[in-house]
């Protein structure tokens, strides 16, 4: 009878227990009452380690957010970690911010390669990726993927407005190649043949080099002997300094042009003792010393929070990167989950603020269309030669 | 455009020399492939840099100190890290060389940063002379010209000094050197010191040449190696001209065959050499007889 008891008042507690504790509302990774967890790898060490200022560009931006009270009463809890560009380290990393940290999503996260390493995880567990990649590649918007928002403009769309630029602004018709032999250059000469083929014209010469080789004598001499008016180049900063001074060096002066990847015009013409200006390229955000408001604003943050940073375009870039994600999350209000988020920045539509004009849609994620283009004058100041320019349909 | 890419490959031949000399020199008297002279070139060129940029030493005297900051360098990596090291063997003290490499790039790293940086060289990288048609750019012209000067000094102190000859006897037989009254530990550290010096010097060029920033000697070590390879890592003449015909072979191959491809022929250079003649072109093949 005691026995038939005790199974009795068992029962009976556990019963109580199971519908007498409220439901708890279901707890979504990376955000509590306070805080909301992102993440961001990038190289701080390494060859790829100039492009680390990005990831450190972002943290300012959130510095600067949280003092301001953060968004709907939470503050942004950010984790900044070193990959060295590999994507070995990147998965690591990835698995450190799913399973220990518990992010609800990342920013930025310089890099192609380290970012396909990670693409297919972060969308299995959900995680979000604003600005994914830092990069023009098509690989974030093919397949198309609902947690993936990249903003950066497509090396494609980029390289092919560039030559028709080339082509309708400047009368030049005869134009060469320079890229570096991975998917990044390989973007860039693809929108320049597409261009070219449209016009039945043809590339004068395709000189490509490895991302390690630092002698660039016969890739010069290869673009000068092909008479080419203009240079277009898809390369990493050392290869464009290096390229420029051997070109200079057998006295081959082409105008140049290239991608939005070394628009660091300051950095630029101290490395290429001048030799930079001339150079025009695409921006896809505000010039260094702009008026905006918004970087009026930054600036001040960058004084006060990190005044031994480089005001770099690879610096700021870390906050025009983090934007849409911070306008997403004020759109999703306090309820945020995945989705919430997800279906909040998908209203964005010519969203702006100091990158280019931002529109997500629930079938096409490729936020940035736009550029502007620019030319490096010998101050090493920037030219504005057009407005924000649609390039990506 | 055949006379141009021979002159640009002497130039850079020129600098892998330096790199394989800084390596045979170390590699004769222990057998080490020391994987860190890069990075010790490259420190000891940042050094350089922030004397010139930072405390405004007029470059001749930049060059001094940064030779005596690279014989520290190397005499403190001997003294510290490899002669510490418990019965070490030859993989061993390669391994150390190896972690050795990574410590100084994360030191360049943290102390300079990781952005590149022009290299303040008194010689301009654009300026050329034109000799009956044929473009030398100055600083091409004077990387053979130094170059070949300091092959020349290295060569008359191994020769004719007290230090060279020390040097080279026990870089023979130590234990017969020591016999001799030779203080062969010290040559040991005077070794790497000498090779930390060479270094530099194909540091200061190869940023002359390029750009400074902390990865700027991993292509030219690998290309070094090589030319050691190709030349005979026995041989000091030997491994100078296997860095000239190492240039040359890899502009020539970019010019006429392949660019993208230019890089791999170094490597398949490795691969020939040790299947045809594995002691390089100028180094005598020894068989140990049992």
């Amino acid at each position: 009878m005691l026995k038939k008891n005790l199974v009795l008042i068992g029962l009976l507690t556990v019963t109580v227990f199971l519908f007498a504790a409220p439901a708890p509302a279901q707890k979504v990774r990376g955000v509590t009452d306070t805080e909301i967890i992102i993440g961001q790898t990038g190289p701080q060490t390494g060859p790829a380690a100039a492009w680390g200022s990005v990831a450190r560009g972002s943290g300012l931006f959130f510095k600067g957010l949280n003092d301001e009270g953060g968004i709907h009463g939470r503050k942004i809890k950010y984790f900044l970690r070193d990959d060295s560009y590999q994507p070995a380290k990147t998965k690591a990393i990835a698995n450190e911010f799913v399973d220990q940290i518990g992010i609800f999503g990342v920013v930025g996260c310089v890099g192609s390669g380290p970012g396909m390493a990670v693409r297919d995880y972060y969308t299995e567990n959900k995680v979000l990726m604003v600005s994914f990649g830092c990069s023009g590649v098509t690989n974030w918007i093919q397949p198309f993927n609902k947690y993936i928002f990249p903003i950066y403009p497509l090396y494609i769309d980029e390289a092919y407005a560039l030559t028709r630029y080339f082509f309708e602004q400047m009368k030049i018709t005869k134009v060469a190649m320079f890229y570096q032999n991975d998917d990044y250059g390989k973007q860039g000469v693809e929108g320049v043949e597409r261009y070219e083929k449209e016009k039945n014209l043809k590339l004068a010469a395709s000189v490509s080099a490895e991302v390690t080789d630092r002698d660039l004598s016969s890739h010069a001499l290869k673009l000068k002997n092909s008479g080419a008016e203009a240079v277009v180049m898809w390369a990493m900063p050392t290869h464009g300094a290096l390229l420029v001074a051997e070109c200079a060096k057998i006295g081959y002066k082409p105008q140049w042009g290239t991608s939005s990847t070394l628009s660091d015009a300051t950095m630029m013409m101290q490395i290429t003792k001048g030799l930079w200006a001339g150079m025009i390229h695409s921006n896809f955000g505000e010039l260094p010393d702009s008026n905006h408001p918004l970087m009026v604003k930054y600036r001040a943050w960058h004084q006060k929070y990190e005044p031994n940073e480089r005001w770099g375009t690879f610096y700021y870039a870390g906050i025009t990167f983090a934007e849409p994600l911070v306008e997403g999350l004020r759109r999703a209000g306090r309820n945020l989950t995945p989705e919430t988020f997800i279906k909040a920045t998908e209203t964005l539509r010519d969203w702006q603020g100091i990158g280019p004009p931002i529109t997500f849609t629930p079938t096409d994620h490729q936020g940035g269309k736009h550029v502007f283009f620019g030319q490096v004058q010998p101050d090493g100041s920037m030219k504005k030669l057009t407005d924000w320019t649609r390039i990506t349909k | 455009m055949f006379g141009q890419l021979i002159v640009s490959g002497l130039a850079v031949g020129a600098c892998y020399a330096l790199l394989a000399i800084a390596m045979v020199i170390i590699y004769k008297s222990s057998e080490v492939l020391n994987f860190a002279q890069g990075e010790m070139a490259m420190v000891s060129t940042f050094v350089t840099f922030s004397l010139l940029e930072s405390y405004h030493v007029p470059f001749e005297w930049a060059v001094v100190l940064t030779f005596l900051f690279a014989i520290l360098l190397g005499m403190f990596f001997e003294l510290v890290f490899l002669r510490q090291a418990k019965d070490p063997t030859v993989i061993g003290l390669i391994i150390i060389t190896l972690g050795f490499e990574m410590i100084l790039m994360g030191f360049a790293g943290w102390k300079w940063g990781p952005d590149q940086r022009s290299f303040p060289f008194p010689v301009s990288n654009i300026e050329a002379y034109n000799f009956y048609g044929l473009i030398i750019s100055k600083i091409n012209f004077w990387t053979i010209l130094i170059t070949l000067v300091l092959m020349f000094i290295l060569f008359l102190f191994f020769r004719y000094t007290k230090l060279g000859i020390a040097m080279r006897a026990t870089q023979q037989n130590q234990l017969a050197a020591r016999v001799m009254g030779i203080r062969t530990k010290w040559i040991l550290s005077f070794t790497w010191a000498i090779s930390s010096m060479v270094g530099a010097v194909a540091g200061m060029l190869i940023a002359a040449l390029g750009v400074l920033d902390p990865p700027m000697m991993m292509d030219p070590l690998l290309k070094g190696f090589a030319s050691g390879v190709l030349g005979g890592m026995t041989s000091l003449p030997g491994t100078a001209v296997g860095g000239a015909m190492l240039g040359i072979i890899e502009n020539l191959f970019g010019g006429y065959v392949s660019l993208a491809f230019k890089s791999a022929v170094a490597f398949a250079i490795i691969v020939l050499m040790l299947c045809i003649r594995p002691s390089g072109l100028l180094a005598k093949h020894y068989v140990k007889k049992v």
